[in-house]
């Protein structure tokens, strides 16, 4: 509980940072909605004209811009996938690590915790942070879209475009968890972390476009949460959700399993 | 029973070596130098002791209890302080000690002060804006806090000016009356001399000797170099007690263990042009008085 409540303290900067950022400027693009729905029709039309694979990739083949699901879908949820996803991704890889980067793990283990201790409260931290960061953003996604909705919405959607970005987000922090294991300078953290996300995210967007690379789809959480799909199915594929939950689990448990066994000499 | 006890502990880091079949005991109550030059293994040893590292192989126990099994119980009774200093750079001193604190589930506050003032370290400071030296005094006070029954310090005078070295020496006497263990490290006898019973010298990671220190003071060498009018004189120096003579042109430098008077008596007749005479460095005195254990150990 020290090192976690440390943790609270030592990573609100960067929390809120993310929260209010994201947070305003999603408002902000769901705040056009009104003025784009009145034109939604003719939008839908233009888009006919746009090359196939464009509009794949953006699931606009599958959703209308006339619902504020759609809209939302199609134009903002980009934000709290991607972006939500970095942050979760640099604050999963970098907890843990920067420790050993910054040198003070030698103070943290010369203290009486195991190295039990010290994970779990690490990656109880993140993913406090990453549910908060999700709750705050969906909250506020809500009073916008009750503020500025044209017609009923189904509610059942709205919840699963909010659950699954957290979902993706849970897994790229456990998978960033693993990574720092082996990778501690901050200044190989950062990079391979964003990269990392930006390629599943340029994974999710081949799948879509191609066919012959369509099975991509398994391999990038971008995919299982695609937008088209959880407001047409109302749901995540069981498959899915069986991935990511077993991605996590691995991930945190090779996490606990090779930490213990490290040699740290910084 | 021994704070420290390590059996034939063999550390390598792949290819490199760390220390090889390391045998130690430091008894409860005692203040053990541990000497070498840097890249000895005096860090790796340190670090296997708090768990840091594992051991290739061999055991390290500490109050009878097993290094890697134990380690987060024994740490409650330990004070570390590492070589190098890193901490926290959102973290002011008070704050930073106060967290330290919290994990002996201790009210130490009262034992901050009296430190803090001992130091003459301001509390209130960001640690990142600190020197060098004034960091290594946060570490030291983090060390002491919690008034631990082993102090474990990896070259703790770096960084600390001499009034600093003294003040810290008489802390480090206060708790070793009140019965603390004190581990140390450092590259320097001279500096570690003056407080410890008992030191062990270490060498490309094996142990050349464990030694009582009022030995090692009977045998005290100075460095000598000195520079002749003539170069004639240079050879007619020889004299008992000399010892590692190295020659070039009329200058000559060598370890002397005898009397100073002796010496002095013996230049006196001699056309000096130059001298200095200086503490020998632990390579000197070490690798010349210990060579024929360390030979023997090699084979």
């Amino acid at each position: 509980m020290i090192i976690f409540l440390r943790e609270l303290v030592r990573n609100r900067k960067g929390f809120i940072a993310w929260t209010v950022s994201l947070v305003l400027f999603n408002a902000m693009m769901v705040a056009f909605f009104p003025s784009i729905a009145d034109n939604a029709k003719m939008y839908d039309e233009m888009l006919k004209g746009f090359p196939k694979g464009m509009i794949a990739a953006f699931g606009l083949d599958k959703i209308s811009m006339s619902n504020i699901l759609g809209f939302f879908g199609t134009e903002c949820y980009i934000f709290i996938t991607l972006f939500g996803s970095i942050y979760a991704m640099l604050l999963g890889a970098s907890i843990l690590s920067k420790e050993e980067g910054e040198k003070t793990i030698e103070f943290l283990m010369a203290k009486p915790v195991t190295r039990n201790v010290i994970v779990t409260a690490k990656v109880a931290n993140a993913f406090f942070y990453i549910l908060l960061f999700n709750v705050m953003f969906s909250f506020t996604n809500f009073l916008m879209f009750e503020a500025m909705k044209t017609e009923d919405y189904s509610i059942k959607a709205f919840l699963m475009l909010s659950i699954g970005p957290l979902l993706i987000h849970l897994t790229f922090a456990a998978i960033g968890f693993l990574i720092s294991v082996f990778v501690v300078k901050a200044k190989s953290v950062y990079p391979i972390s964003i990269g990392f996300v930006l390629v599943m995210y340029f994974l999710s967007i081949m799948s879509s476009i191609s066919e012959k690379l369509t099975n991509l789809k398994y391999f990038t959480p971008f995919k299982y949460v695609e937008a088209s799909s959880l407001i047409i199915d109302e749901r995540i594929e069981p498959i899915y959700l069986v991935i990511m939950l077993g991605v996590m689990t691995v991930s945190i448990a090779a996490t606990y399993v090779l930490y213990n066994r490290k040699n740290i000499t910084v | 029973m021994n704070a420290i006890e390590i059996r034939n502990l063999t550390k390598s880091y792949g290819k490199s070596r760390g220390v090889v079949d390391v045998n130690l005991d430091v008894n409860e109550g005692e203040i053990f130098g541990f000497i070498g030059p840097n890249g000895a293994g005096k860090s790796t040893t340190i670090r296997t002791l708090l768990a840091f590292i594992y051991p290739t192989s061999g055991s390290t126990r500490i109050f009878g209890m097993d290094c890697t099994k134990d380690s987060a119980k024994i740490k409650m009774n330990i004070g570390y302080l590492p070589s190098e200093v890193n901490y926290y750079d959102d973290m002011k001193v008070l704050e930073l000690l106060i967290y330290s604190a919290k994990f002996y589930k201790k009210d130490c506050t009262k034992r901050i002060n009296e430190l803090s003032d001992i130091f003459e370290l301001e509390l209130n400071r960001k640690i990142d804006a600190l020197s060098y030296g004034n960091k290594k005094k946060v570490a030291v006070i983090q060390a002491l806090l919690h008034e631990p029954k082993l102090l474990i310090l990896d070259e703790p005078t770096g960084g600390l000016d001499p009034l600093m070295q003294n003040k810290f020496f008489e802390v480090l006497g206060q708790e070793n009356k009140k019965g603390t263990t004190i581990f140390l490290s450092s590259h320097i006898l001279s500096e570690v001399q003056k407080i410890c019973d008992k030191v062990a010298i270490i060498k490309e990671g094996k142990i050349l000797k464990v030694e009582q220190i009022e030995k090692l003071r009977a045998n005290k060498f100075k460095k000598f170099m000195i520079e002749f009018r003539n170069v004639d004189d240079r050879d007619k120096i020889a004299m008992p007690g000399i010892v590692n003579i190295e020659k070039k042109n009329s200058h000559i430098e060598f370890l002397y263990g005898g009397k100073i008077n002796d010496i002095l008596n013996n230049l006196a007749g001699m056309n000096v042009e130059n001298m200095l005479i200086e503490e020998p460095s632990l390579e000197e005195i070490f690798i010349h008085y210990y060579e024929k254990d360390y030979e023997k150990g090699e084979k």
